[in-house]
Order: structure tokens, then sequence, then C-alpha cells
């Protein structure tokens, strides 16, 4: 087991620059989720930890070593790739042992870690096949005792789970999880779905166009999220945004709706409020909103309502005889609203 | 009850359909078969039979060419000496070509695709203009009449003709094979050697049989670069053809040339085995 430290890296292909120096570190045994749209950089500095991705410029350490100019085999890496990467001419027993062989392990030795792996991961009875011959579940279950065999000193995972249908990710989510807590090796987990990435991480870094959006525990990205991006990463589904100046206690749409506030603001600035979908509560008072839609799932309710023609979702835990047409009036814990500059997106903490 | 006669026309245009194609088929095979049939039934026949008109189809069969020509030990020879060539440069060519095309296909190197494409362009010169500078330079070298001369010089073409292939070949593979494979312990050979050789076998394997197969068939080198050590058997069936003394002797010209074709026959039947499989299934999600 090991730190990752990551300090200043930047990435670029030929003059574009495609990460702009992200700074992270990661502590020993701690399960780390980089997350963020398509393109943020996020598998490339995957890819550079792992070293299939030269550094243009800054450090990454593994340990206390240096690992800029280490090629990937002396690293005492595993990584999970999203395609798996079976090797498809050997059967399973000998993609888990690939690697131990590699390294020149004992055969006796290299069976029984196997052995154990396939043990944990239930894979058992099906040593002998081919990748060919096993399901996209076992293929990655198959992935991953791959990199545990290795017992690695830090794990990577590039988008494991999004080949696999939703029900079975669930499942390996959890089985994902139990493995981190069981083995306790450090982790780099790649993922663009929030969800994945705040169920599974200690800690969750948002990435965006190549720069670290925030960084930090998983709830504390949904409690606090620093800019307009991560707010709108975070959370499902997504957090309401209503842009307004704020006149006496209000917030002034742009149709001149008032909306009050439940807290203080200095008037006549433009701000954006933001609420997530679940912290409205229907009240007898509060924002006045016209339902769209309701889709009731048993547990809760999801209500689509417009206010001053801006979609705004809320999200009620049980069930609501509210219909289609009505309006209703949504209030808000105080501690509950986001305020945010609308120029720079970023957060603007209010008072208490 | 529309949708029931909708689906019996459909079924009836495709009926008619796979009966154009099959017919289509037979055209194309016959066209292809009916030289190779005929060049059989004339090394079968006596020279008085071969220019009969209408050909006869019914004959009294006679080994008398076959007999004569595998009798004579320079046809043996170039056997041979045609077996070492095509077997030399298949294994040569596909050895260089293959890691060639793997480096074409894998190694971000700045005009790769460039280099690639020169190479294959390379092939647009006509063999006739590089075959008297060939022949100079190895005699130059002392080459002239050697097999190790053709074999190089048949890889000149050769080469481009597996790197191109092996380079499809390659990039149809998930990179991140090789990618596993490195972070698993391996160096670029090795994952090479390891993963992508073993994967790769049945397309490398077909590239070699072909390469085998034009190799085994080159005339126009073989005539300007060796002479009677050396020589192929390609080289021998223009001799019979071009016999300027006795003129053409028909059945002998099919019989040695039935000979050198069977090899050829038996190959194409492996690649055909070889090509049908798609190994590499099941590497990714597939």
């Amino acid at each position: 087991m090991s730190t990752v430290e990551i300090r200043n890296v930047r990435k670029s292909y030929g003059g574009h620059e495609v990460l702009h120096g992200v700074s992270i570190h990661i502590p020993d045994g701690e399960f780390v989720a980089l997350v963020g749209p398509s393109g943020c950089g996020k598998s490339t500095l995957l890819r550079m930890i792992a070293g299939l991705e030269d550094i243009s410029q800054g450090e990454i350490a593994i340990g206390e070593r240096v690992v800029n100019d280490v090629v990937p085999r002396d690293r005492d890496i595993a990584m999970v790739f999203q395609n798996y990467a079976l090797y498809p001419h050997m059967n399973v027993r000998q993609n888990m042992g690939f690697a131990l062989k590699q390294r020149r392990v004992s055969r006796s030795e290299i069976e029984a870690r196997v052995q154990n792996a396939a043990r944990i991961l239930g894979l058992e009875s099906l040593l002998d096949r081919k990748p060919r011959a096993l399901s996209g579940g076992q293929r990655q279950r198959v992935a991953m005792g791959r990199a545990i065999v290795r017992d690695p000193n830090v794990f990577l995972f590039d988008e494991p789970l999004s080949n696999l249908d939703a029900k079975l990710r669930g499942e390996m989510r959890s089985e994902l999880k139990e493995l981190h807590q069981r083995l306790q090796t450090t982790t780099v987990y790649v993922t663009h779905d929030q969800i994945e990435a705040m169920t599974l991480a200690d800690r969750v870094v948002v990435m965006n166009g190549g720069n670290v959006e925030q960084e930090g525990p998983p709830l504390e990205l949904y409690d606090r999220p620093q800019s307009l991006f991560v707010a709108a990463f975070i959370g499902s589904p997504p957090m309401n945004f209503l842009e307004g100046f704020v006149a006496s206690g209000a917030l002034v749409l742009d149709n001149g709706e008032q909306l009050k506030l439940p807290i203080a603001l200095p008037a006549g600035e433009r701000i954006v409020a933001g609420v997530r979908p679940e912290h409205f509560v229907i009240a007898a008072e509060g924002w006045p909103a016209i339902v769209s839609v309701v889709e009731p799932t048993g547990s809760e309710t999801q209500i689509t309502t417009r206010i001053a023609g801006h979609i705004v979702r809320v999200l009620i835990r049980g069930r609501t005889d509210v219909k289609p047409g009505e309006t209703i009036h949504l209030s808000i814990a105080s501690s509950h609203l986001h305020v945010f500059d609308p120029g720079s997106g970023k957060r603007r903490e209010i008072g208490g | 009850m529309s949708a029931i006669a909708q689906n019996v026309t459909r079924r009836r245009k495709s009926r008619l359909g796979a009966r154009l194609r099959i017919s289509a088929g037979v055209i194309a095979c016959f066209l292809f078969l009916f030289p190779l049939l005929w060049m059989v039934l004339t090394s079968f026949k006596e020279q008085r039979d071969i220019f009969t008109m209408p050909p006869t189809l019914f004959f009294t069969p006679t080994l008398e060419s076959y007999v004569t020509y595998l009798q004579r030990p320079d046809i043996w020879r170039r056997l041979v000496n045609t077996v070492i060539v095509a077997v030399g440069s298949g294994v040569l060519s596909i050895v260089a070509g293959a890691m060639a095309g793997y480096a074409l296909a894998r190694i971000r190197l700045r005009g790769a695709g460039t280099i690639g494409l020169l190479i294959v362009l390379s092939r647009g010169v006509p063999p006739i203009a590089l075959a008297v500078p060939m022949f100079l330079v190895a005699r130059k070298l002392g080459l002239t009449d050697k097999h190790i001369t053709l074999i190089l010089a048949y890889c000149t073409f050769l080469i481009p003709y597996v790197m191109w292939l092996m380079r499809g070949f390659f990039l149809s593979l998930p990179k991140e094979l090789e990618e596993s494979a490195m972070i698993d312990g391996c160096s670029r050979f090795g994952a090479f050697f390891k993963i992508i050789v073993p994967i790769s076998l049945p397309g490398l394997l077909s590239t070699m049989i072909f390469s085998m197969i034009l190799a085994w068939e080159e005339l126009l080198f073989a005539l300007v670069l060796t002479n009677r050590n050396a020589s192929t058997i390609p080289v021998a069936i223009q001799g019979i053809a071009g016999d300027t003394i006795n003129g053409a002797n028909w059945a002998a010209l099919t019989a040695v040339g039935t000979i050198t074709v069977l090899p050829v026959i038996v190959f194409a039947m492996l690649v055909q085995k070889w090509l049908v499989q798609g190994l590499a299934d099941g590497a990714t999600k597939g």
C-alpha cells in the first residue's frame, strides 16, 4: 500500500494542453474517485499514474518514489480497464496468474493466490474458461481478480462498471466497496457517473476542463458545492437554479416575479440561487410553482413544476395527491439555499 | 391478410435474390476454375489430342508427361528451390512485416502514417524497373543465383504487403490488451510476443501463407536473378513454354503447371480455415 502524490501535473498533446496543473494528495489506503464529464482529463490523469501516458510537466509519486520515468511494470500498480482487456487466448486462471508469472513467482504460490482471489470473487468454478465464454459481469470480476492477485500498491480503475447493465452495475458497486473495505488498498477510480463516485469513494475529485473543480468527501461536495459546475454535477436529480437580483429580501426573476429568500442578502446584487429537488417542502406558503408532471415511484415522488417559466424539479418522500395544473407553494430552509455568483460561477458564502 | 401476402412476396423476392446470387457465384467459379480444369485435362492428354477441334473431353488419359518430367532431376531441384525460397521469404517477411505493422499501428510517431503509405506506394514501381538494378547489385555482391538473393528480392514486395495487412489487423485489437500486459510486468516487446502474437496467430499464419504463394509463383525476379542453382519452378515452366527449338510441349507445360499449383491449392485451403477464426472476440465486451 502506498500514498499517491500528484504535484502540479500538466499534460499536452502537441501544444494543446488538456490538464492544466492538477495537484491531488491521496493518503495511504484511501479510495479516491475522479469524476467529471467526458474530456475533463480524468482518464488521462489515471493513465499518467499508470505510466501509460507521459507526464508533460509536474510530478507523480507513488509512496516516496517519483515515478515520472518509471515504466508501468515497475510501478507496482494494477489497473482494471473499461473493456476489461482480458487476454483472450488465456483461461481465467492464466489471466489472473499472468502478472505473477511475469514476476517469476513460484507456481504453487501463483496457484494459491489465484485460488484465494477466485474465492473472494466467486470465480472458482470458472477458472478453466476462456474470457469469451464468460458473461459481462463475470469478465468484470476476472478483471478485478487479475488486479487483486497482484496485491499492488495502488489499484487503478478506469470506468470499470460502465459496460454493465444497471442492475449488475449496482451489485458490482457494492462488491467493489466491500472489497476495498477488506483489502484497504489505495484506489484511484475514474468514472463519469457521480452516483458511483459518491457511493464508493472516501474522497471525490470533481474535474472539469483539465482542472480540479473541487475535492472533498462525497457529502461535503453535496452539502457545499464550491461552484455551479459541481452543484449541477453532484446530486440526482440535479440541483435547480434560478437567476435574478436581490431586492427587499426576495429574488427578483427577469420577468419581475419575486421569490422570498429565507436569508438576508445585500440588495441589488445579481445571484444564482440553487436548491436541490429534495430540499423543497410543499407548504402553505412559499415560492408559487405550477405543477406540470407528477412521477411517483412508490418510495418518493418527483414533481416537475414551473416557476415563471423556469423548470423546477421537486422530490418529495412518499406520495402526494398533487395534480398537474395545480399551483403549489415551495418553501426552503435557509441552510438548503445555495448562492452562486453568476459571473464566476463560484459559491457565495452566506451568513450562518 | 395483406400482411401475410406481403410476407409471401417478400419471401419470394428474397428467394429470387438468393437464386441470382447463387447463379452469379456459379458463373464466377466457372470463370476461375475453367482454366485450371483445362490445364489438368490437357496434362493428361497426348500432344495430338490437345489441339483437336472440337476439343475432346473423353480421351484415354496418359501419365506420360508426368512420368517424363518427374524423372528429370532439374525439375525436382527447382521444386526444392521453390520451397526454400517460398518458405524463406514467407517467414522473413512475416517476422519483419508484422513487427513493422505493429509499430505503424501503435507507436505514436509523427509521420508514421505517411511512412506507412510511402512504403505501400513503393509497390507502385513496376517490378521490371527494379529487376535490372537488383541484378546489378546482386552481381556486385556476388549473390547471383543464390536462394538468399531471391528471398531478399521477394521481401521487397512481401514486407510492405504483410506490414499493411497486419497493421489493419493490429489496429482492430484493443490497445488496452498491451497496456494491461505492460502493467502486468511486460515490456513493449514482451506484450507483443506474449499477448499480441498469440492472439494474432490466425491472421499471421494466413498472411504468411499468402506471402508464400506470392513467392511460389513469382517469375520475373527469379528469371533475372537466378540461373541454374537457385532457379524456381515458374522459370522451368517458362523454359518449357518458350522452347523455340521443339515448340511448346503443352502436355508437359500443363503437367508441370499442375504439379506447381497443387501445393498452392492445399495452402489456400489452410488459409481459409485460419481466416474463419475470430480469436480476439471476447477480449473486450464483444
